[in-house]
């Protein structure tokens, strides 16, 4: 199923956004899942991060925790929840068309060192200076966190800029690798194992165990990547 | 001041509690007891109980104790004795200084459970004293605990904790159709059902990889999804046609096919599967689920 184009400029900070009519499905007997599209797109993105902040501003009964996700929103039930009339709770809010506020603005100044930047670069027909500047060339949207510790996934970058993944996994990538692959840029805050092309490093850490909440990047803030002196 | 002093432990003991909810947004599942029923059990059986306890694997646990404690004792079949001495299991332990404690392992069960009448010296982080030994967080310094770990004791605490229910009756482990339950054909959907799978040796607080020897998934297509948000109970089909069921410390999102999640009355009973047993699937509608 798809919401329109994947429309891969940035809007302006301020938008209105039309939810498109997504689909509730119980992930087991605790949680639901509000699925926007089966596939990544813009615009299923930018609905799931409106809609999980709506949802978060104003809690139907029976929500323990919201989780978005790149193209969906996980609801956590509270135990006791009542499954049916929490559905209909969000039904009443589907269709709407909300207001996105606009996102908190981060710097990340990046070291572009990574392993795989030359090859990157070469597969983009650029030269790796010039992909550096291609690829600072906007802010991106945080699209989403959450598959590990203080990891995000930021886009879009234009469509020439489109890498599929690596094909084997690499071993452990320290925290603050800078991670490109699928249009996006993601940044590592944990040691993980990636498929994603190695570009950089940044010493931009967002997981602090200290810190409330330990994590700085939320869905929809947006990240300036700058070339670290 | 009581404390103990571990001995031997098995792999993955860790320290849990009820679990560090609240942060999946942030890149990190809740963890907890593996058996959340067991884990109760133990804390019924005493008048007062900690909100922390040791979660055991099947290979057992020792230690010794200081200064006086009080310990409840459950999960899957273990044996235990103090000081030489057998004790029935479950078991509600009146321990003095020096006294020695051995659980070895019973016939059935992977996970075991200590609660305490004592809160542990152990600071929460995110709120819970729970080990997510996936992100190396939490519980004793993130890690398992091992043979030489002391761990200390201050005041008893001041909560009680109810009986959990009777547990579900053995057979088929209870599934609802998963997030991409579509993505399989009816004939994958119905030899998923009807088929036996075994728990392989490849199990740990993260995940269960299940033996397909019907070959069910065998010829299971590789597919390029979204990554969506994961429950612990889920069931993926791996590239190499795999099934395994993600557990406590599950990855908070993923992108392999799921087919099916186990309902969560009968997830503890499903941890408790020890390598080598036949395991089959039953669908259920969500209404018998609740």
């Amino acid at each position: 199923m798809e919401h329109g184009p994947a429309a891969t400029s940035l809007s302006p900070p301020t938008e209105r956004i039309d939810l498109p009519v997504p689909t509730l499905l119980p992930l087991g007997d605790r949680a639901l899942l509000i699925r926007f599209s089966t596939e990544l797109s813009d615009h299923a993105n930018r609905a799931t991060i409106a809609f999980a902040r709506q949802l978060e501003a104003d809690s139907p009964e029976g929500i323990a925790e919201i989780a978005p996700g790149l193209v969906s929103v996980l609801l956590r039930l509270a135990d006791g929840a009542d499954f049916a009339r929490l559905r209909g709770e969000l039904m009443l809010r589907i269709g709407q068309t909300v207001d996105a506020a606009p996102g908190v603005e981060h710097d990340v100044a990046v070291r572009f060192d990574g392993a795989d930047l030359d090859e990157v670069a070469g597969l983009a027909g650029l030269h790796p200076r010039e992909f550096i500047a291609r690829h600072n060339r906007r802010p991106l949207r945080v699209l989403a966190t959450g598959f590990a510790p203080g990891f995000v996934y930021c886009g879009f970058h234009a469509a020439d800029l489109m890498l599929p993944r690596r094909e084997s996994v690499r071993p452990m990538v320290p925290a603050g690798t800078v991670l490109f692959a699928a249009g996006q840029t993601a940044i590592s805050a944990t040691p993980i194992r990636t498929g994603w092309h190695v570009i950089g490093q940044t010493t931009f850490q967002n997981f602090d165990l200290e810190a409330t909440p330990p994590t700085r990047l939320s869905p929809g803030d947006l990240v300036r990547f700058t070339e670290a002196a | 001041m009581s404390a103990i002093a571990i001995t031997r432990a098995g792999p993955l003991t860790t320290l849990q509690d009820a679990g560090r909810f609240g942060h999946l947004a942030d890149g990190i599942s809740a963890s907890g007891p593996m058996d959340q029923r067991a884990f109760h059990e133990a804390g019924a059986l005493l008048a007062r109980v900690a909100s922390t306890g040791i979660e055991f694997t099947s290979a057992g646990l020792a230690f010794t104790t200081e200064g006086p404690l009080r310990v409840g004792c459950a999960g899957g079949q273990f044996r235990v004795s103090v000081n030489g001495n057998p004790r029935e299991w479950p078991a509600r332990l009146g321990l003095n200084e020096s006294d020695v404690v051995e659980i070895r392992p019973g016939p059935a069960g992977n996970y075991g459970y200590l609660r305490f009448n004592l809160d542990c010296d152990i600071p929460t982080v995110l709120g819970s004293r729970s080990t997510n030994l996936a992100v190396g967080l939490g519980g004793w310094k993130g890690r398992a605990l091992r043979a030489g770990d002391r761990l200390t004791f201050g005041a008893e605490a001041a909560a009680t904790e109810a009986a959990p229910p009777p547990p579900p009756p053995d057979g088929p482990i209870r599934i609802l159709w998963g997030l991409h339950a579509d993505l399989f054909d009816a004939a994958a959907r119905s030899a998923f059902a009807r088929s036996g799978f075994v728990v392989s040796p490849s199990l740990d607080r993260m995940g269960v990889r299940l033996l397909d020897p019907a070959g069910v998934f065998r010829t299971q297509r590789r597919l390029n999804l979204v990554s969506d948000a994961i429950v612990p109970g889920d069931i993926q089909i791996l590239g190499d046609g795999t099934p395994a069921v993600l557990m406590r410390d599950h990855q908070p999102t993923g992108g392999y096919p799921r087919i099916a999640t186990i309902v969560s009355a009968d997830l503890d009973r499903f941890a408790q599967l020890r390598p080598g047993t036949e395991v089959r699937f039953q669908p259920v509608s969500l209404e018998h689920a609740r």
